[in-house]
């Protein structure tokens, strides 16, 4: 096994009174690519800042590839990093904000100008050498900042919401992008960002923060198909919520939940704890059936169709449930005919379709 | 065929830069009577006036200006570099009593100032300062309010993290603060210093109190002379004294990108 690239344990950082990062425990493994992911607030600046040093974390360690690092300097850490408003300097060239990480660490001339070149074309920049930042689209400046990062061979990149300068488009290029160039060079990557799609486009695993602490980690497919918490249901994606409580009656390895919507019989997803729980159902999860016809074993509740909004690939169809609370369902396109406003009908989910999660305390 | 507003627009752009210049015209104009006397039109064409005006008697003052103006450039910028990086961090305490007390020359009359240095000078048995150290005290004082808004507003335009990325690259902190910000503070120290140089050229009202007999700048030179009347040397003179520091400012300006500071923002990416 080798050595992780890094390793947090226990990191907490203060401000003030009330606010409290951490403690925060996470290791990195070589090749890796780890995103925290969180809205704002949720303490994953601050983490990102503590490992490159420009925060001081008041307890817990970090390792950097063995080392210990907590008390250094960011200037002797050796990590590159990725800015959201790319940092670069506006009175150097292209060519030698590259080389700026190389000259800092005293590499001979011929050698800076040698691996600046390979950097640059790595990063399809070749001929802008010599053009300024200013001269640069949004684009080509956030290559230049990607490049001056890697070119360096740190252990570690950081990326701290690199992508959100960026219009759409090119957005979802450059997540594609850097993930195969990460993916090329195998270099750990902790990457930060409020931006789910980047975050699953993109990630090995995602650590969903919230408050100042990581809230679940895993690949994206736990985080989206088995939550650890309402609110990571409800931050990864769209899912419906519904409040009810843990009844006795279940068998065979299933729970019974009534909720103000109905009864339904759950797979038992290993919280056997009894009383308040949130059921989510994905909206490609809940299936839509004309009243009756849902299939035997399945849960299903009499609804109404309040609203139809086509989307090309799939059709978001929103329905009112017997309590008057609302609930979407995607409905693959398939050429056929659809669901109209007004209509009842009937909605059901498998039990192993809906995931219990603790009710946020 | 061209709208009102623009006529009118132009008309009082004209007449802007006619107030600015038909004055210097006519002095110039001046410089070149044969007359004893100032006259305009000038009467006749001589040389003999501006041969006066480069005489001993008018180069010295002259070059002791020059001096001191380049001395208290310099110097402020000096002084103002350490204050404006200061008053950058946001961590920083003193920095209210500070700003207070950089801006606070701006609003006391120099003439105050120069009082106020003499009787200070004076008192504090430093009476042999008075002469080119006290003047250049004194232009330091009135020169670093403009000096640190300026440094201020171009340290505001270097990227927010380009410093700490510079650091993350790996270099120190006196390394970030020569390789990033002191360049990118660069148009800012130039536009500074030749506000600093052009002050300092300029001043009359704390030179009176501080400049030693025998050793005065031009403008405390032409006050004196001016007392037995005027004479076309002093117009020749005012040409020389508007020529070379235009000179100077604008081969400076080329060298440190003043235009970059005026015109231009070169921060935010």
């Amino acid at each position: 096994m080798p050595e992780p690239a890094l390793v947090m344990r226990g990191l907490i950082k203060r401000y003030g009174k009330d606010t409290t990062v951490g403690p925060v425990d996470l290791t990195v493994q070589p090749g890796e690519f780890v995103t925290l992911l969180g809205p704002s607030g949720c303490g994953k600046t601050t983490t990102l800042n503590m490992i490159a040093g420009f925060v001081i974390p008041d307890a817990g360690s970090i390792h950097l590839a063995g080392r210990h690092v907590e008390t250094l300097p960011p200037f002797c850490r050796d990590l590159g990093i990725v800015f959201q408003d790319y940092a670069l300097f506006p009175h150097r060239t292209v060519a030698e904000n590259i080389g700026f990480g190389l000259h800092m660490r005293k590499v001979k001339r011929a050698v800076i100008a040698r691996r600046v070149h390979e950097a640059m074309q790595m990063v399809r920049l070749e001929g802008l050498g010599e053009r300024r930042p200013m001269q640069l689209s949004g684009g080509q400046r956030q290559r230049v900042a990607l490049a001056r990062a890697l070119v360096i061979q740190p252990s570690l990149l950081l990326l701290d919401e690199p992508l959100s300068n960026l219009d759409l488009k090119l957005r979802e290029e450059m997540r594609l992008e850097i993930s195969a160039l990460q993916r090329r060079l195998g270099i750990a990557t902790v990457f930060v960002t409020h931006d789910q799609a980047e975050a699953l486009t993109m990630s090995d695993r995602i650590a969903v923060m919230r408050g100042g602490r990581i809230e679940q980690l895993g690949q994206a497919r736990e985080i989206y198909e088995t939550p650890a918490t309402a609110f990571v249901a409800s931050f990864i994606g769209t899912t419906n919520m519904i409040r009810g409580t843990v009844e006795p009656g279940g068998v065979g390895g299933r729970l019974r939940v009534v909720t103000a919507a109905g009864s339904a019989v759950v797979a038992d997803c290993g919280r056997r704890d009894k009383g308040g729980a949130v059921m989510t159902i994905r909206p490609e999860r809940l299936k839509l059936a004309i009243p009756g016809a849902a299939p035997e074993g399945a849960n299903a509740w009499p609804a109404m169709v309040t609203r139809v909004i086509y989307l090309g690939a799939h059709r978001e169809i929103q329905v009112r449930l017997p309590d008057g609370s609302g609930a979407v369902s995607y409905v693959a396109n398939e050429g056929g005919a659809a669901w109209d406003e007004g209509e009842a009908v009937c909605v059901w989910f498998r039990p192993e379709d809906a995931w219990l999660v603790r009710e946020d305390g | 065929m061209k709208r009102p507003h623009v006529i009118v627009l132009w008309c009082v752009v004209v007449l802007i830069y006619a107030f600015m210049l038909v004055p210097i015209l006519i002095t110039a104009a001046v410089s070149f009577n044969a007359a004893e006397r100032s006259y305009f039109p000038p009467r006749g064409f001589s040389l003999h006036w501006w041969a006066m005006a480069v005489a001993p008697q008018w180069t010295a003052p002259f070059l002791f200006s020059l001096k001191l103006a380049a001395i208290s450039a310099v110097a402020t910028a000096i002084f103002g570099l350490p204050l404006a990086l200061a008053m950058r961090r946001p961590a920083f305490r003193g920095r209210g009593v500070l700003q207070a007390l950089t801006i606070g020359p701006l609003v006391l009359p120099s003439l105050v100032t120069g009082i106020a240095l003499l009787q200070f000078l004076t008192l504090a048995g430093m009476g042999d300062w008075i002469g080119l150290p006290a003047l250049i005290i004194g232009h330091i004082i009135i020169c670093l309010p403009f000096m640190v808004r300026t440094l201020s507003v171009s340290l505001e335009s270097i990227p927010l993290n380009a410093e700490v990325a510079a650091a993350s690259l790996g270099a120190p902190r006196w390394r970030v603060l020569w390789e990033v910000t002191l360049p990118l503070a660069r148009s800012g120290a130039g536009a500074g210093m030749i506000f600093a140089f052009i002050s300092s050229f300029d001043d009359i009202n704390l030179a009176l109190f501080v400049a030693r007999p025998g050793e005065v700048p031009l403008t405390v030179q032409i006050m004196q002379f001016i007392e037995y009347g005027f004479s076309p040397t002093l117009a020749a003179l005012s040409i020389l004294s508007l020529l070379v520091p235009l000179a100077l400012v604008a081969v400076f300006g080329k060298l440190v990108g003043i235009g970059n500071f005026i015109y231009q923002d070169h921060g935010h990416a």
